[in-house]
């Protein structure tokens, strides 16, 4: 099972001091939190990707690229890259050359987008979100998979004779995550092609996340691609930490009181029941993790949300020692125990390859 | 037969009279269905408790459980009767962010009977200008006649009378309209965005 975190990027003023970073603060930051990330030992940083004030990714190749050269063995992943707006032959040429780049360290995963201005200043109109997402998917789908594609679709123009470049690493496509929080669609998207699915899962309460996991599932076998139970899985939430849980509270109330996504609705006591948000101590934390399993099943990948609300940058530096040291290792040992032997890996760029050789030697006489 | 009736008061004092008037609507109908030999079961879903939660909903986008609960009374429901102060010529606020934050297509086709209450007979005209266009714009099917009550119907002896009959002749009509309607069929948004994708999937290249 792989751990790691996924971030926003964006830049909100802590509310504890009015102070904001500037934006290159704040790039500068995500790339600390990147390499931290690393150093004690996660598996995975994902980064969300926006066009719009206060947000700062609105490349985020550029910035794994440049994170990949300053780390060894994290994965670099999106949370997620925009398949309507963007560009599927840009996608693929993008996420080619991180691949190559970063040694195979390269997974993205791929979510429609729901801020309705943003999609004109890329040539799209977001009343057509769910047919680009199938149109675009489609098309990147071949485009890492075939060497020559002739495509013709209704929302972009076609490609004649078209051969991406660079081919992908090994010749191995990105592992793709579809990520949701609300959208039942986008988990019949994924099992449809027997991708991986992440329910973002941190805003919203536990029933909804178990039914749009189990939708995935179910769909998953549906389509042929094995066993519900041998489907790819992610989630996301949210923790602030430390050793003490009323310092935890006490610290984390202004910044949630006061986020754009959080403030003036629930009470962080009243979020915290009603949406995995875990707002304690290391302990408290790790059994809330570990009872997302009775509801999602035996899953590949877990995404903490650490680094927005305005929190300083030396905040969640010691939100990831915590993580690292005390919540991360215990949860790779319990999560372990019990697991059922049909629950496979998180793929990665190597498990693919073995198993891409595995069937090649079983297909020779 | 049963037939299943939610009851939405958006009533904000104690005792209140949009709620007595709610009561009165569902004790007219129930009377009016019993005669039809239709039995009625009655739950009613009182919007103050719940006002917290609605407001939380609108900022937060998904609902509490209780104010979940409400709206599975009124998903389950096969016929509603919603009634509303008027304030400022127009319904509660409260009132219409209850519907505001009620799934999508929940009362499509769901049989209605409207109230609403108010300290003068002036703001009568709310069922027709406010409430209706509402519903209509929710697909329900909006019973044609629907009971304003002042202070002065709860107020005088004679205008109490007139008040009783107004409740009747829409109770009637009302039940009438239910039964026609038949049991209301549930829709579940879920399974109809998944089977949209995978009709997408099918017909789509990939």
């Amino acid at each position: 099972m792989q751990f790691g975190i996924f971030t926003v990027g964006d830049v909100t003023p802590d509310p504890t001091t009015g102070g904001a970073p500037t934006e290159a603060e704040r790039i500068r930051a995500t790339v600390t939190i990147a390499r931290k990330a690393e150093e004690v030992g996660l598996d995975v940083f994902a980064t969300g990707e926006h066009h719009n004030p206060p947000f700062v990714p609105s490349s985020p190749t550029t910035l794994l690229g440049y994170i990949a050269a300053r780390t060894e063995r994290i994965i670099l992943s999106t949370s997620t890259t925009l398949i309507t707006t963007n560009d599927p032959v840009k996608i693929a040429e993008d996420f080619s050359v991180l691949q190559h780049l970063s040694g195979g360290r390269t997974d993205l995963m791929l979510g429609r987008g729901n801020t309705g201005p943003v999609y004109p200043w890329f040539g799209q109109d977001i009343r057509q979100a769910v047919p680009l997402t199938v149109e675009h998917y489609g098309l990147l789908r071949r485009l890492w998979r075939e060497e020559v594609v002739d495509w013709e679709g209704e929302l972009r123009s076609p490609l004649q004779g078209f051969t991406l470049a660079p081919r992908p690493l090994d010749g191995i496509p990105p592992f793709v995550w579809h990520g949701s929080i609300r959208t039942p669609e986008i988990a019949e998207l994924a099992a449809f092609y027997g991708d991986g699915f992440f329910a973002n899962h941190i805003f919203w309460p536990p029933s909804h996340t178990q039914k749009m996991v189990e939708t995935y599932r179910q769909r998953f076998a549906h389509y042929g691609h094995g066993s519900p139970e041998s489907a790819v899985v992610g989630l996301g939430g949210q923790v602030f930490m430390r050793p003490n849980s009323q310092d935890a509270v006490r610290e984390f109330r202004p910044y949630f009181d006061n986020a754009p996504v959080y403030g003036h609705g629930p009470s962080l006591e009243e979020f915290s029941s009603l949406t995995p948000l875990t707002v304690g101590s290391p302990r408290q934390v790790i059994d809330r993790t570990l009872g997302f399993r009775e509801y999602a099943g035996d899953y590949q990948r877990q995404l903490f949300l650490l680094d927005h609300a305005g929190l300083p940058l030396k905040t969640v530096l010691e939100q990831l020692d915590l993580l690292g040291e005390e919540v991360v290792p215990v949860l790779r040992k319990e999560f372990a125990v019990g697991r059922s032997p049909e629950a496979p890996a998180a793929p990665t760029h190597q498990s693919l390859l073995r198993e891409r050789d595995t069937r090649a030697a079983k297909a020779k006489p | 037969m049963t037939t299943r009736l939610t009851i939405i008061s958006g009533g904000l004092r104690e005792p209140s009279s949009t709620r007595m008037l709610a009561n009165r609507l569902e004790a007219s109908v129930r009377t009016e269905l019993a005669g039809a030999g239709v039995t009625v079961e009655s739950s009613f879903v009182e919007l103050r408790p719940l006002g917290h939660a609605i407001i939380d909903a609108m900022f937060s986008g998904f609902p509490s459980p209780p104010l979940e609960e409400a709206f599975g009374t009124v998903a389950d429901a096969d016929g509603v009767i919603a009634v509303t102060p008027a304030f400022n010529a127009s319904f509660s606020g409260l009132f219409k962010s209850f519907f505001d934050v009620l799934p999508e297509e929940t009362l499509s086709d769901m049989p209605i009977l409207m109230g609403a209450t108010g300290g003068t007979e002036r703001h009568s005209l709310v069922l027709e200008h406010a409430l209706r266009p509402m519903f209509s714009y929710l697909h329900a099917i909006v019973s044609s006649r629907g009971v304003y009550a002042a202070t002065d119907d709860f107020g005088s002896q004679t205008n109490g009378a007139v008040l009783g009959e107004r409740i009747a002749r829409a109770a009637s009509d009302y039940a009438r309209l239910v039964r026609g309607c038949g049991s209301h069929h549930r829709r579940d948004s879920f399974s109809e965005e998944t089977a949209a994708m995978e009709r997408l999937l099918g017909g789509g290249r990939s």
